[in-house]
């Protein structure tokens, strides 16, 4: 992954960690974004949702594809991507997810991982097998260089549209009414719903929302690898890593987690080992969990007997 | 109605004259799976349907393993695929150190099990989406392990053939071979059946059941949740690996990338769509999830296939959320309902 950074010869402490921490706050937001997705539909529709990278996948190949076909700019065919994921989550949230609302939470994973399959299914049927790619939003031939180390536009665009998305959800979650509504949802559904609130249209505006984030996270990845039907795997289980880190209690704390991760692990695999970064930084995680089993932020959920 | 009545009589017999030993069924089950071992030099099956199934019976013993944690005492486990992967590789590295089979296939158990004990201790204070994610950790940390350890074999560990008591050998390759070897995962997977028919019938089932349905009301009645999420976790991990021993000893050759989360969600879609708490669900369940797709689906569709697959597993959880095995109940009702309302007219059309 640092390879392709690595443009100047001489080795300085500095630039590598500015390079590094360039690229751990965009990964870092990368796993925000599909944190945020996961957690949202844990909140409001009480279930893991492992197909959250296998949608925004889904639309990324609508992408490359109207890209490859049609010779679409990278904005245009994000913008469609983006409208085809909400077509998306609620489509699923519709056919899927309600008519199974009776089932408990263990069997609607399962129902996800149908859902993974069935897209795995249609990506060769509907895009062919080749796999394809997708150009960054802004070229890399702009960027600034700080103390040796390279800055692309593009990264900054990134953490930016990422951190003014996840504020911008955060205000609203927080101050709005509709926010109020997801909120209460996530809380208690049954009461909410005797007590007015469209938690239908809540739950379908999460799945929407989330696949939208998935999608978001899936473009940002694309140029780095290419687009491939597992090309969010490590994303998506990041996302869940940075979920249990941070705790599913909160909207925030998987954020906070996400960077964490992407920290640590980018530190780690530099520093320490490059294979064995990933294992030291799960097993310190683990150990953490250990004392604190609702992560950084969560709360221990209160339980009648 | 008469042959219908003559048809009752005859399965009343026989489930009565099997009914009476609960270990019969299980013994019988395993006879017909075993044929499957030699249909195919009569030329009746091809030999890819045999592997199919020997992929079905050796995943039936993994996904009975996650049905005791996952039917039995409630708690989820994303990392069976880990554990499966440390039977088959583990098996294969200290076959390769020089082991013979029965010392490899013991310390490999010892040491799964002992992380199962060490994953129980930690479920003590982790609880629900966190367990799972924690397994999750577990999962992904031996996957790492495989893929980047150098004594694992890179791609793929090959073991060879088999060398049972230090004289009789048995390789994948020759045919007659194979097939004793099929016949020998059999065994294995009847005898794992019976375990668990036992365990789930003991005292350690009861209680691990209390635990599920109501965590301090079991605690109420004196049972030790420490002890029972202990037992339940190593149980799950002894099943787990003892299925990547059978995988080891039937393909003879194992892949080190191919114990990923995918692989553990299949497991758990085994046992939620076969059935929670029945062992010949958690078989049904194998055979819906990795049976149809492969004898069938992927001759007709190829890569579309999965298509169906997904749409099956939707389908069957929407309609039986306790699994497919249920299935069997709602036809019971049918034909009864249908023989009643035939009585009737019989009884109209004599009056």
């Amino acid at each position: 992954m640092f390879g392709v950074h690595l443009l100047f010869d001489g080795v300085n402490t500095m630039t590598d960690l500015l390079r590094l921490l360039f690229n751990s706050l965009e990964t870092g937001s990368v796993y925000a974004l599909a944190a945020l997705g996961i957690v949202l539909i844990f909140r409001t529709s009480r279930t893991t949702n492992f197909a959250q990278g296998m949608i925004g996948t889904f639309n990324a190949y609508i992408a490359a594809f109207l890209m490859l076909r049609y010779g679409f700019n990278i904005w245009l065919v994000a913008l469609v991507a983006l409208i085809t994921a909400f077509l998306t989550g609620i489509i699923i949230d519709t056919f899927i997810i309600r008519p199974a609302a009776k089932v408990s939470p263990i069997s609607k994973q399962i129902i996800t991982l149908g859902i993974i399959m069935v897209i795995i299914g249609i990506l060769p049927w509907f895009f062919g097998v080749d796999s394809m790619t997708l150009p960054r939003f802004i070229p890399t031939a702009y960027s600034i260089t700080i103390l040796g180390a390279d800055l692309r536009y593009n990264t900054i665009f990134v953490i930016a549209v990422s951190t003014i998305l996840m504020g911008a959800m955060f205000w609203f979650i927080q101050y709005t009414k509709w926010g109020l509504a997801t909120r209460v949802t996530a809380s208690d559904e049954t009461t909410s719903k005797l007590m007015g609130v469209p938690t239908k249209t809540v739950t379908m505006v999460s799945w929407a929302t989330a696949a939208m984030l998935g999608t978001l996270a899936a473009l940002f990845v694309a140029p780095r690898i290419s687009v491939f039907s597992n090309m969010l795997l490590t994303v998506q289980i990041s996302a869940f890593f940075a979920g249990t880190l941070g705790g599913f209690s909160t909207f925030f704390g998987p954020v906070v987690g996400a960077f964490i991760i992407s920290f640590a692990r980018n530190f780690t695999q530099f520093y320490i080992s490059d294979i064995w970064g990933n294992v030291l930084v799960y097993t310190s995680i683990l150990v953490f969990l250990y004392f604190k089993p609702y992560g950084i932020f969560g709360k221990k959920p209160t339980k009648k007997v | 109605m008469k042959i219908l009545n003559q048809v009752e009589n005859f399965f009343g017999i026989i489930s009565k004259k099997i009914g009476k030993h609960p270990i019969v069924p299980f013994i019988l089950f395993g006879l017909v799976i075993a044929s499957i071992g030699f249909l195919p030099h009569t030329g009746l099956m091809r030999w890819g349907t045999m592997g199919v199934f020997a992929y079905i019976v050796i995943f039936t013993v993994v996904a009975m393993g996650l049905n005791l944690l996952l039917g039995f005492s409630g708690l989820i486990s994303l990392g069976t695929a880990g554990f499966v992967g440390a039977g088959a590789l583990g098996l294969g590295v200290f076959i390769n150190l020089g082991f013979p089979f029965e010392l490899a296939a013991l310390m490999v158990l010892i040491i799964a099990g002992s992380m199962g004990a060490l994953i129980g201790l930690f479920s003590l204070k982790v609880e629900g989406i966190y367990l799972a994610i924690a397994t999750l950790f577990v999962g992904e940390i031996l996957r790492q392990i495989y893929t980047q350890l150098e004594i694992f074999g890179g791609q793929a560990i090959r073991i060879g053939a088999i060398r049972f008591f230090g004289f009789i050998e048995l390789s994948m390759i020759n045919q007659f071979q194979r097939s004793i070897l099929f016949l020998l995962i059999t065994t294995m997977m009847v005898m794992m059946m019976i375990i668990m028919h036992n365990i789930v019938k003991s005292k350690t089932g009861r209680a691990l059941m209390a635990m599920s349905r109501s965590q301090h009301a079991a605690q109420a009645m004196g049972i030790s949740l420490l002890k029972y999420r202990l037992t339940a976790f190593v149980l799950a991990t002894l099943f787990a690996t003892f299925g990547g021993i059978m995988y080891g000893l039937y393909y003879q050759n194992v892949p080190t990338t191919a114990w990923t989360l995918d692989l553990s969600l299949f497991v758990i879609a085994m046992v939620v769509v076969g059935g929670m708490k029945s062992i010949y669900g958690t078989f049904l369940g194998v055979f819906i999830i990795h049976g149809i797709p492969n004898l069938w689906l992927k001759n007709y569709f190829g890569d579309i296939s999965y298509i169906f697959s997904g749409i099956l597993i939707i389908l069957v959880i929407i309609f039986y959320p306790y699994g497919f095995v249920y299935i069997w109940y709602d036809l019971k009702r049918l034909y009864i309902k249908h023989k009643l309302r035939w009585m009737k007219k019989q009884v109209i059309k004599d009056e």
